[in-house]
């Protein structure tokens, strides 16, 4: 903006120069030659707010009912807003990267939390905005964004990994060790703004805060505040459990990965069936950590408007993925549910162009970065796979969305256990019952032999449409036999291999009707299995490595 | 050794305006032109056409774009006497897709004519054939003959070959059996035809194989422009020159002497030489026919060829310019014009220009057949210059796509491996310095240019894996390829 007045500024004075006939042909020919109006990118700025496990549904311009939201909500209504979102995969690093290159998983090949940078190539947003001339820089909250430890030594490996080489400057906001420390608010980034308010950049704020432990890293004030006093969570008050896993009052993983089908399992054993009042206590922290992250939204947008940086700069602000928070059997993004998949998208553009208007029509994640790039009047890179929003959002005569929305469910949560996580909590006895401890090492073999003998981490995969979303189990006796449910409830439940949910009747998915309605089944199971088709036939070449990098979750 | 560059082709054509007279270089076009509208309608209705293909002659060894040995004066001077496109980029580096795009105005992603082989999985094999790869795809020859042509191609074979559908609309197609064939044999059958035919209008296509790497003079090397101390390490035969081909391909690199290479091109320019004359000979017993003054020209060639520039031997495993700068020379009858256009155009553009000379329309089914432009325009002084596109898929050792703009930029990229290459044309026309890194912006906007280019008339390039391997090709067997 600034530039093009400036450039225009020059003109008058040229052109008054030459009315009063000071124009010698000299200074004609060094005058800059008249230039169609600046392209968007060239000053324009991009900011990307990435919320990791950031539930749509529970924003109040999403509808929810609890003031969880003002600023975002604020924010809304000055931007545009899809209502069906949907991410391309159920883990962060996997989705994340879906919505950078615009390709499905299997493509941008991010499909293992111990990948090497060597292996995921696909040429990023942030890596095209640097081609033209923006300074690029995130702010990361997340750890699977920013750190890989070696196994072996416990060392941090370099930071110019997978994420971070699409970035001039790449900082994490990890302060020390625990999750208050590493889950927190990216406000290192509201610094980095101020300091380069003249620049022309690309701003990625990544939080992970709302991941569990649930609002593990908001201070106690806003931690409680929809705390019901009177309430004592409910791990707590289990006497078998350890002093080690009872003393914490925020909702862990290690607490939640115990609860399936609403019970809460111990040696193997259903110790206590959750109530309403238990499930609340875990939602009223995750919304603790919903408000908390909403008024950095506020801060953020209160310094752009002290900046005068709001109308020149693009902001996107998205879920990475939700979250289940028991409404079907378990707690964690470990399927692909409407709760981890239906993300929050709201896009405000300079001006508040297209504000307040609201998208029905599903849209894929993928379709973010052709949107952006579009819009900065960038070429989008022929290897995109989702397609420009905006003629959409112009409306458009035959725009549409996605009919179709692809999901991909990799890697199965069990093959990232495998890699890290049951060796590291081979060390944290206290967080097991002693019959567990017993078969842990049992299981972790088991895992290592399945998956080790596998040439690309295993996947399921899943196609939604308004209506239905159809699942398909890829290998389900396998899935059955290494199943985290089956071994933390000692049962052998045998996932279904095909399983249909009606998104209108079942909302949260509890009901596999695919016996009902063989013709839907067949009509997406055709249209899921040529997609499937087609990415398993240019997917990347996966690399085992020798040495397990891993991400340490807190 | 002396290259040939687009500032040394500007200098020559400059020096032959000045020589021929004609000034008033209009500023800031690509073509030099004396003002004199109207005064040519430059339609040939009836107008015979002889169309020549120097099978690969590569644009930096021709006199009249600024090599330095005078040894095509024939075809310098039909250039002085018509227009001389300096800067027509060939839509391919090897024979069977490059000259199937000017029988038929589409690249050869279109006519699919892009490999000996339409399927090659020994012991199934199945050479490529236009009716059955493009069925719907109207030929040059076709459209002539419909419109009352007597219609005669005297070639080389191999690349040319009638099998492939270079026969289709033609009444009679030479090919010598089983040969890289020479114009000494095509041109006598050319003539015998012309004789018969020349109470008719006519399209002949002319063409032989007496440049390629694998033909010789039937009457033996004389060595003319061989310096006398060479060792003779090499000889200058066809299997060297194969064997070379292929230590490239398998090696990635070969690795010459400065004397060898000196040896190559000497060869190379003796049999360009012998070339010159032969159609010498062709034109004096043309002219003898009385038809000069109603026939159209038109001498090109379906691509150069490499000797050492990016360390590789022949031709079709890449898409620098010495394989794809080829020349372009369309003479009038009736016009003594000696123009030099410097307007980058594509070997896409010969039969649209053709057609448009000779006033003929495409047939109504294939009207929207065509992707070049007509380039007579640039006879009447208009621009003509554009960005222009070509690719190669030679024996499925490589995938290869590029565009090279107007203003000089030159992008490749190979599809197999990802691999991005950027070259600045008036700066490195050599293409020697990949600018990738230091022009990332312009990198990218030329791929996805190309991309676009590409699905734009109906290949996605991002639709399908692109497997490499090695096909052998016309009679030779490729070291390494399956043997059917």
């Amino acid at each position: 903006m600034f530039r093009s007045i400036l450039r225009s500024a020059v003109h008058t004075v040229l052109a008054a120069a030459c009315t009063a006939g000071f124009c010698s042909t000299g200074i004609a020919a060094s005058a800059p030659a008249p230039t169609a109006p600046a392209l968007r990118h060239e000053e324009m700025n991009v900011i990307v707010i990435s919320l990791q496990c950031l539930r749509q549904d529970h924003l109040g311009t999403y509808g929810y009912q609890r003031d969880t939201s003002r600023n975002i909500d604020a924010l809304a209504s000055r931007s545009v807003l899809f209502e069906n979102a949907i991410a391309q995969a159920n883990f962060t690093p996997v989705a994340q990267m879906s919505i950078f290159t615009s390709q499905y998983a299997r493509m941008h090949g991010m499909v293992s939390f111990e990948i090497s940078k060597d292996t995921v190539t696909q040429r990023t947003l942030p890596e095209i905005l640097k081609y033209y001339g923006y300074a690029t820089a995130a702010f990361a909250s997340s750890p699977e964004f920013f750190v890989r430890f070696d196994t072996s030594s416990g060392a941090t490996i370099n930071t110019a990994d997978v994420y971070a080489r699409s970035f001039d400057a790449f900082e994490s906001t990890r302060r020390g060790l625990g999750p208050k420390h590493v889950r927190k608010i990216p406000d290192e980034s509201l610094e980095w703004i101020r300091e380069n308010k003249d620049r022309k950049f690309f701003l990625w704020i990544a939080s992970g805060l709302l991941h569990m432990p649930y609002a593990a890293a908001v201070p106690v004030e806003e931690q409680t505040r929809y705390d019901d006093r009177s309430y004592t969570p409910f791990w707590k008050r289990l006497t078998q459990l350890p002093a080690e896993v009872a003393a914490d009052e925020d909702p862990s993983y290690d607490v939640l990965s115990r609860v399936s089908r609403g019970d809460f399992y111990w040696g193997f054993q259903p110790v206590h069936h959750l109530s309403p009042a238990d499930v609340q206590y875990v939602i009223n922290r995750y919304d603790a950590g919903v408000h908390y992250t909403d008024q950095f939204i506020g801060e953020l947008m209160r310094l752009l408007d002290s900046l005068h940086l709001t109308e020149k700069t693009l902001i996107v602000l998205h879920s990475s993925h939700g979250d289940d928070l028991g409404e079907r059997s378990d707690f964690f993004h470990y399927d692909v549910s409407d709760g981890v998949v239906r993300d929050a998208l709201i896009i405000r553009f300079p001006l508040g162009e297209f504000g307040g208007k609201r998208i029905a029509p599903q849209v894929q994640s993928i379709d973010i970065m052709p949107t952006v790039l579009e819009y900065l009047q960038v070429p989008v890179p022929h290897e995109a796979q989702g397609k420009s929003l905006l003629p959409l959002i112009r409306g458009d005569k035959g725009a549409s969305g996605s009919e179709y929305a692809f999901i991909d469910r990799i890697p199965w949560w069990e093959y990232t256990l495998s890699k890290w996580y049951l060796e590291f909590q081979g060390n944290r006895g206290a967080h097991f019952a002693a019959s567990e401890q017993a078969r842990l090492k049992e299981y972790r073999d088991l895992l290592r032999q399945e998956f080790d003998r596998l040439d690309y981490p295993p996947g399921d995969i899943a196609v939604r449409t308004k209506e239905w979303k159809l699942v398909l189990r890829k290998n389900p006796s396998l899935l059955n036999r290494v199943s985290w449910w089956n071994f933390i409830t000692g049962t052998a439940h045998a996932v279904d291999e095909t399983a249909l949910y009606d998104l209108a009747k079942d909302p949260q998915e509890t009901m596999n009707v695919a016996a009902k309605h063989p013709e839907v089944v067949n009509r997406l199971k055709e249209k899921l299995l040529a997609w499937d088709r087609s990415m398993e036939s240019r997917k990347t070449v996966f690399r085992k490595f020798d040495k397990r990098l891993i991400i340490p979750y807190p | 050794m002396k290259r040939l560059t687009r500032i040394s082709i500007m200098k020559f054509a400059l020096v032959l305006l000045a020589l021929t007279g004609i000034g008033a270089i209009l500023a800031g076009r690509g073509t030099a032109e004396p003002a004199k509208p109207a005064a040519m309608p430059l339609k040939f209705k009836d107008y015979n056409v002889v169309f020549v293909s120097f099978d690969a002659l590569q644009a930096a060894h021709v006199h009249s774009l600024g090599y330095s040995r005078d040894i095509t004066p024939t075809i310098d001077a039909m250039a002085a006497q018509g227009y001389n496109f300096t800067n027509d980029i060939s839509v391919s580096s090897w024979t069977v897709p490059a000259s199937m795009t000017w029988f038929t105005g589409v690249y050869p992603s279109e006519h699919k004519l892009t490999n000996k082989f339409a399927v090659y999985e020994p012991p199934v094999t199945k050479l490529s054939n236009l009716k059955e790869l493009a069925p719907n795809i109207v030929t040059l020859a076709e459209v002539l003959k419909q419109n009352g042509y007597a219609t005669g191609g005297f070639t080389g074979n191999a690349g040319v070959n009638g099998f492939f559908g270079f026969a289709q609309g033609f009444d009679v197609y030479f090919y010598e059996k089983g040969k890289f064939g020479s114009m000494g044999v095509s041109i006598p059958k050319a003539l015998e035809w012309l004789a018969a035919n020349k109470g008719k209008k006519f399209f002949l296509f002319l063409h032989g194989y007496d440049i390629h790497g694998q033909n010789v003079p039937a009457e033996g090397f004389d060595y003319r422009f061989v310096d006398k101390g060479y060792d003779k390490k090499y000889t200058g035969s066809a299997k060297e020159q194969e064997d070379l081909r292929e230590e490239g391909l398998e090696k990635g690199q070969l690795t010459l002497r400065d004397e060898d290479v000196k040896f190559w091109r000497a060869i190379y320019d003796e049999k360009i030489n012998r070339t010159d004359e032969k159609f010498k000979q062709f034109l004096q017993a043309f002219e003898k026919l009385g038809l000069m003054n109603k026939t159209i020209f038109v001498l090109t060639s379906d691509h150069g060829t490499e000797f050492y520039e990016h360390r590789h031997f022949d031709h079709g495993f890449s898409l620098y310019q010495d394989l794809v700068h080829v020349p372009l020379i369309i003479k009038l009858p009736g016009v003594v014009a000696g123009k030099v256009v410097t307007d980058q155009v594509s070997s896409i553009d010969v039969m649209p220009t053709i057609l448009d000379l000779l006033d003929v329309r495409m047939p109504e089914a294939a009207k929207h057949q065509l992707r070049g432009s007509s380039l007579v325009p640039a006879f009447r002084g208009e621009s003509v210059a554009k960005d222009v596109y070509s690719e190669t898929d030679y024996r499925l050792y490589t995938f290869k796509r590029s565009v090279t703009t107007k203003d000089g930029w030159k992008f490749i990229y190979t599809l197999e491996n990802k691999t991005r290459e950027l070259y600045n044309l008036k700066s490195d026309p050599d293409e020697t310095t990949n600018l990738v890194d230091k022009e990332p912006k312009i990198a990218y906007e030329l791929e996805q240019k190309v991309f676009a280019h590409f699905k734009s008339i109906g290949s996605d390039l991002t639709a399908r894996p692109w497997v490499t391997g090695l096909n052998p090709v016309y009679d030779s067997q490729a070291k390494g390829a399956k043997k059917p």
